[in-house]
């Protein structure tokens, strides 16, 4: 399908893609199975100048917007969602900046993440508040001329790995979800340890990790936003990164179908191709259309976001369901068609059937999405 | 630093055809890409640009009006500019034709502190394009170069191969070197290259804008050497797949496609 991408899109999408095939083809397996974090691809797409296709210019980024940033993990994704997802998380650590840092905390940390000098991650869970954020326990107190944060979070993408963390910590417990700030925290400051590393089903080729944080000394300049803000950073920032889970979960979706095709065009089974029976056909064309599908409302979102739109929190979860949903069937099916040399490593469609469950649960599990966008719509009568 | 790279624009040799009536390669722009060896040598040219960051690189290729689209692929890994030298009366030039009409092409462009040309095309493998340049230059010229170094901005060190003997030079500029295949891996485009490279459109010369040229001397009555004739090799017609290291499941599926054949 045509999406009419401009001509500097098409080309972020081919240099992804060049990289995706000529490289990442070549290591996703052994990455995955080893648990390497891919730093060496991370400096070869700042080589390229991909890590700042989504930052402003003025920044030393691209200039582009969440599409282009999607496009880039989309064909990442059809190799390996684990290094996409290590791409990503310096996305969903940098939006925060973006969209409420001070000049001052953009030109110090926007301009070294669009160089790809600086990674960075986003740090919000924790062990009782996942999708129930306003549930944190993390707290910040501020003393003289700092904050002061004590408390632990779980889960967290690039977690040793990134030089850039945007924390969240409750300044205010009486007031609830409006008590929680956000602070940038740089590796290497005092009191901020790191913790159990998860050996995770999926995505393994990316660093999921506990960040400890004790008497840690924040300098109050990096207080993100206001005090008591933190909430709305972390909404509107989720609502600018989910289409990026949907990328990820558009690029498993295709790259599985590729490698599907490819083999029941190859497979002879009862003296024919596995492309001659109806039941398969059938199969790939229901992975065609749910594919093409999940890119249209990624890419319809993408475009509503970076033109402007002033709301587009349940676009931005419908995107994100549906392309998750999609990955996960269209994964199970990929498997399915390939039957044995599905579900063993040789290939590489296992692997992407448990890097797409993760879309599902990520960035908010599906079934809080579906809340959120209910609230909306019902809102919206 | 000055720096100029030769690189062919060939017919990927896995598609390659011949023209039985003019004893000549087809060309079909669906087909053709840069001369692999061409790219190693433009390899060095962005290394020695990294450590003198004023260099300027050309580029010069020879060939149909249709080469620039690949020759865009040049400037998307860095080049400044590119020349394609173009004109019908050079159709059937040999090696030794190609390389006089080069030569006046680069005198034409100006002085050159580093020349750099991959050894051999993949659709030629005659190996003696980059020697007659130089010798039509009047410059030195080392083949079977493995890797350049600079040693000050006027001096190069270069490490030539063959067969398992290595050799180090120092070399004074100006200095052609051919450069072996596969003596680098070639660089990823940047981003802010391919916008570039998009609107770019390579500069092209004709016959008319090389001055002092003979163009008796060129095409296929100038060249020295002429096909005679050409047989291919008739093999039997059968779709071949190639298998990297197979495993188990994917000699599974080899077996089911030998079985088809027997």
């Amino acid at each position: 399908m045509d999406y009419f991408l401009t001509d500097n899109q098409k080309i972020i999408k081919r240099l992804a893609k060049k990289i995706s095939d000529e490289v990442i083809s070549k290591v996703a397996s052994k990455y995955d199975w080893e648990g390497i974090f891919p730093k060496d691809i991370l400096d070869l797409l700042a080589y390229t100048e991909l890590t700042g296709v989504y930052i402003p210019k003025e920044y030393g980024g691209f200039g582009g917007g969440v599409l282009e940033m999607c496009l880039v993990v989309e064909e990442l994704s059809r190799n390996c969602a684990g290094i996409a997802v290590s791409y990503a998380a310096t996305a969903l650590g940098a939006y925060p900046i973006m969209l409420y840092g001070t000049e001052n905390q953009k030109k110090k940390y926007l301009t070294r993440i669009a160089k790809g000098e600086a990674i960075a991650a986003f740090a919000l869970t924790e062990a009782d508040a996942g999708s129930d954020v306003s549930n944190i326990k993390t707290v910040a107190e501020k003393q003289g001329d700092f904050y002061i944060l004590n408390g632990n979070k779980h889960w967290i993408t690039n977690g040793a790995e990134a030089d850039i963390y945007v924390v969240f910590a409750v300044t205010d417990k009486s007031k609830g979800p409006r008590g929680i700030s956000a602070f940038i925290v740089e590796k290497g400051y005092e009191g901020f340890y790191f913790g159990k590393k998860e050996d995770k089903m999926g995505i393994r080729a990316s660093s999921t990790t506990e960040l400890i944080f004790e008497n840690c000394k924040v300098p109050k300049e990096n207080l993100l936003g206001r005090e008591g803000t933190g909430f709305i950073v972390a909404m509107k920032t989720f609502d600018r990164t989910r289409p990026g889970v949907a990328a990820m979960a558009v690029g498993i979706a295709q790259g599985a179908y590729e490698h599907a095709l490819k083999y029941a065009r190859e497979r002879i089974q009862f003296g024919q191709p596995l492309t001659s029976f109806q039941a398969i056909q059938h199969m790939l064309a229901d992975m065609y259309i749910n594919i093409e599908a999940a890119r249209s409302l990624l890419y319809s979102t993408c475009r509503m976001i970076d033109n402007g739109a002033k709301n587009y929190t349940k676009e931005s979860s419908a995107c994100k369901v549906f392309a998750s949903d999609v990955a996960m069937k269209v994964t199970v099916d990929a498997v399915q068609i390939m039957g044995g040399n599905g579900y063993v490593k040789d290939y590489p469609v296992e692997k992407m059937m448990r890097d797409a469950k993760v879309t599902q649960i990520f960035e908010g599990a599906n079934q809080i999405q579906r809340n959120i966008i209910a609230s909306e719509i019902v809102k919206d009568l | 630093m000055n720096i100029l790279v030769c690189v062919k624009q060939i017919v990927n040799p896995d598609k390659i055809e011949y023209d039985s009536t003019t004893k000549t390669i087809k060309r079909s722009l669906q087909h053709l890409m840069n001369n692999p060896a061409d790219l190693n040598a433009l390899e060095f040219a962005l290394k020695l640009k990294d450590i003198y960051p004023d260099s300027q690189i050309y580029t010069l290729s020879m060939g149909s009006l249709e080469c620039r689209e690949k020759i865009k692929e040049l400037v998307e890994l860095g080049v400044d500019d590119a020349i394609l030298l173009s004109d019908k009366r050079l159709a059937g030039s040999d090696a030794s034709s190609t390389a006089y009409a080069l030569s006046f092409a680069i005198k034409t462009l100006g002085r050159f502190d580093l020349i750099l040309c991959g050894e051999h095309s993949l659709d030629g493998e005659t190996s003696i394009v980059p020697p007659q340049i130089a010798q039509y230059l009047g410059i030195c010229h080392i083949a079977s170069v493995v890797d350049i170094n600079p040693k000050d901005e006027g001096t190069l060190e270069v490490v030539k191969k063959i067969e398992n003997v290595m050799a180090k030079f120092e070399v004074k500029l100006p200095v052609l070197l051919s450069v072996k295949k596969d003596s680098n891996l070639v660089r990823f485009p940047k981003l802010s290259f391919m916008i570039r490279a998009h609107s770019y459109e390579p500069k092209v010369l004709t016959l008319d804008d090389l001055k002092d040229i003979d163009v008796k001397k060129v095409g296929l009555e100038g060249s020295k050497t002429a096909v005679d004739g050409f047989e291919e090799e008739m093999m039997e017609s059968t779709s071949c797949k190639i298998y990297e290291q197979a495993s188990a499941s994917e000699i599974e599926c080899l077996a089911d496609i030998i079985l088809k054949l027997i």
